[in-house]
């Protein structure tokens, strides 16, 4: 990920240049009555100054020492990864007009098979276990999931 | 309050039945994922906060703080039989403690680490009840410059002790300032960087952010990694180390508590560091050094030991100043707010029922850990044959339920599946999390003593460097920046690498 790291860096820049801009905006101040924008514009300004610090030493340098990777970056490491993510996003966009218990039980299912269990009846099995329990065990401690089509709170 | 009065009151809070099964739900869970590879203690307290809510506060805090000790015990476990650490802090317990167990000694490897912690755990809250009253008396005289400089040498040692380069840590750090400044700004009123969306008038929701940084990203990390488990398969006899045993290790036991005690106080320190420098310490004073790394006890008993010291150590800062040293305590730290209570110098005299209750329960939960992991431990090593793919969907499904249930509102996991992915590709760049909560959780606090210390001083910056506590503190700070850049710094670091 080394090659990638340039990525990072100008993000960082980016983004502190927009938050200096940002904090202008919202007032300054002056020192003896400093305004809101005043301490994030300091640290903006220095995270701008590290950032294109570390820019400058990753183009010069080319320091290749550092390993900043963890994991096997394999494909389909990332596809696993990806469909988690989707999922959960997709969950949680689902999850008020579904209701927790189909929802859930749809992603539970989907977990089971990325994380690599191989049989559908365990799959399902575990899936509607699971979701029971759930259920039962935080609807008892007085937590409240959304009804969905079903309308079971 | 003398100290003897204050722990009987402590005792009598924890043990209450109520607090009393909370204490044991804390550190039963705290070796659970001690055990587990996976899930470390920020993760799960991050996870389980939002259940203890409608906790009475002192349970509440007594069963996250036994998770955070708790997982120092369990840790251990999977480094001598698995030779996978349960935990960062029991990294270098894998060097001697499977070695030990390939040799038949699973048993005394354990029996050490378990007795070694308990000593450790025991002697540091010891430690911490006599200490934490002259640090929170010199506390009550600190004004806005005074935490301002220690809160930026806390973030200095932070950055100093990364694991990472010294800039990328400065850069998170930096971040989780500029995080902690969305929303209302609690002097002017004025709302910031909130573009105009209602959620985020009160800034990122504390829970969600690091269920996702150290939950959701832990389970996208360990995604791609292999989980495949070799357990030891040896029966395991003679818990009890032997007298020779003690012999080799009551030394390493005695300094392994010192070492993790004052390195747990350290901002960034806490167990990681403690276990690290505690078996470099017991290489170099032994005799035989040969023999570290092929099964000496030593190298067991003093990181072990250490790591439940600096667990202990921990507390300290954030008892008597209000600054958490670590990502756990920042996140026990986050607790204490949401609960209502403010820790710094006027915690312990405010709310003395609550701090005495604490430490009682940990003396209480140290012997439980012992009584948990020594007879208890056929039943862990069996819980590790648990496989990831039943654990993951578990685990991600405990932090959407969490996060879903803070208000009922989707938003917060939305905002806790988008710092999950931030924190994965932090991560995959070799920028670590836990300095962005310790900065997002001092944030508030450094720009309100920076603004407090201009408008005392009428607007002059020399404030800082005119009282002396702050001037010194600066000057150790910028020591150590300036120090980062000596080759010295980078040599140390290769090694701790190594």
């Amino acid at each position: 990920m080394k090659k990638f790291d340039i990525i990072p860096f100008i993000f960082w820049m980016i983004l502190s240049l927009f938050i200096i801009i940002l904090s202008h905006k919202i007032g300054l101040g002056e020192l003896h009555n400093p305004g809101p924008g005043l301490m994030p514009f300091y640290v903006s300004v220095l995270m701008f100054i590290i950032s294109f610090y570390l820019l400058l030493r990753y183009l010069f340098k080319r320091v290749h020492k550092e390993k900043t990777i963890r994991g096997d970056q394999s494909l389909i490491g990332l596809w696993k990864i990806a469909t988690v993510v989707v999922s959960l996003v997709v969950y949680a966009l689902f999850l008020e007009k579904l209701g927790f218990l189909i929802a859930t039980f749809i992603l539970v299912t989907i977990l089971f098979k990325t994380a690599g269990m191989k049989r559908w009846s365990f799959t399902l099995m575990g899936s509607i276990l699971t979701v029971l329990i759930a259920y039962f065990l935080f609807t008892y401690l007085g937590l409240s999931f959304p009804r969905g089509i079903l309308q079971l709170r | 309050m003398d100290i003897f009065t204050g722990l009987m009151s402590g005792f009598q809070v924890c043990l209450q039945p109520i607090n009393l099964v909370f204490c044991f739900v804390g550190v039963l869970i705290g070796t659970l994922i001690g055990v587990l590879p996976g899930i470390g203690p920020t993760g799960t307290i991050s996870i389980l906060l939002p259940i203890t809510f409608g906790l009475p506060p002192v349970s509440a805090i007594i069963m996250l703080a036994g998770i955070y000790y708790g997982a120092m015990y369990g840790g251990s476990t999977t480094s001598i039989l698995v030779n996978i650490p349960g935990e960062p802090s029991s990294v270098v317990t894998c060097l001697d403690g499977y070695q030990m167990a390939r040799q038949g000694r699973a048993g005394p490897a354990l029996g050490i680490s378990a007795l070694g912690s308990f000593i450790g755990g025991t002697l540091s809250i010891i430690f911490t009840m006599f200490l934490i009253f002259p640090l929170a008396q010199a506390a009550l005289r600190f004004g806005p410059p005074e935490y301002f400089s220690l809160i930026w040498l806390g973030m200095t040692i932070l950055i100093y002790l990364a694991k990472g380069s010294v800039g990328k840590a400065a850069v998170v750090v930096l971040f989780g300032f500029i995080l902690s400044s969305v929303g209302i700004d609690s002097i002017s009123g004025v709302p910031r960087f909130a573009f105009g969306i209602p959620t985020l008038l009160d800034g990122f929701g504390f829970v969600p952010m690091t269920m996702g940084l150290f939950g959701i990203s832990e389970v996208l990390t360990n995604l791609e990694e292999s989980t495949d488990r070799t357990i030891f398969k040896s029966k395991i006899k003679n818990l009890l180390p032997n007298l020779q045993d003690w012999k080799r290790s009551i030394g390493p036991i005695l300094r392994g508590t010192f070492i993790g005690y004052l390195l747990g106080i350290l901002p960034g320190g806490g167990a990681v560091l403690s276990s690290f420098v505690s078996y470099g310490v017991e290489k170099r004073l032994s005799k035989n050094p040969e023999i570290f790394g092929k099964g000496a006890i030593e190298g067991v008993a003093g990181p072990e030991t250490a790591n439940n010291a600096g667990a202990g150590g921990a507390f300290i800062p954030l008892f008597a100043l209000g600054i958490p040293p670590n990502s756990v305590i920042a996140i026990l730290m986050g607790a204490f707010i949401i609960y209502g209570v403010t820790p710094g110098p006027t915690f312990i005299s405010q709310h003395s029922h609550m701090f005495w209750g604490v430490i009682a329960s940990m003396y209480v939960g140290n012997c439980m850990l012992v009584l948990l992991n020594l007879p208890l431990i056929g039943l862990w090593v069996k819980l590790l044959k648990v496989p990831y793919k039943v654990l993951m969907p578990l685990i991600l499904l405990f932090c959407l339920i969490g996060s879903y249930s803070l208000n009922n509102n989707v938003g917060d996991v939305i905002v806790m599946i988008i710092f999950g992915v931030l924190g994965y590709i932090m991560r995959k760049f070799g920028y670590e999390e836990a300095p962005l909560i310790m900065a997002y959780i001092l944030g508030p606090m450094m720009e309100t003593s920076f603004r407090q210390s201009l408008i005392m001083s009428n607007g002059r910056l020399s404030i800082f460097l005119e009282r002396p506590i702050s001037a010194v503190t600066l000057i150790i700070a910028a020591l150590l920046f300036i120090s980062s850049g000596f080759s010295f710094y980078h040599k140390a670091k290769e090694k701790v690498k190594e």
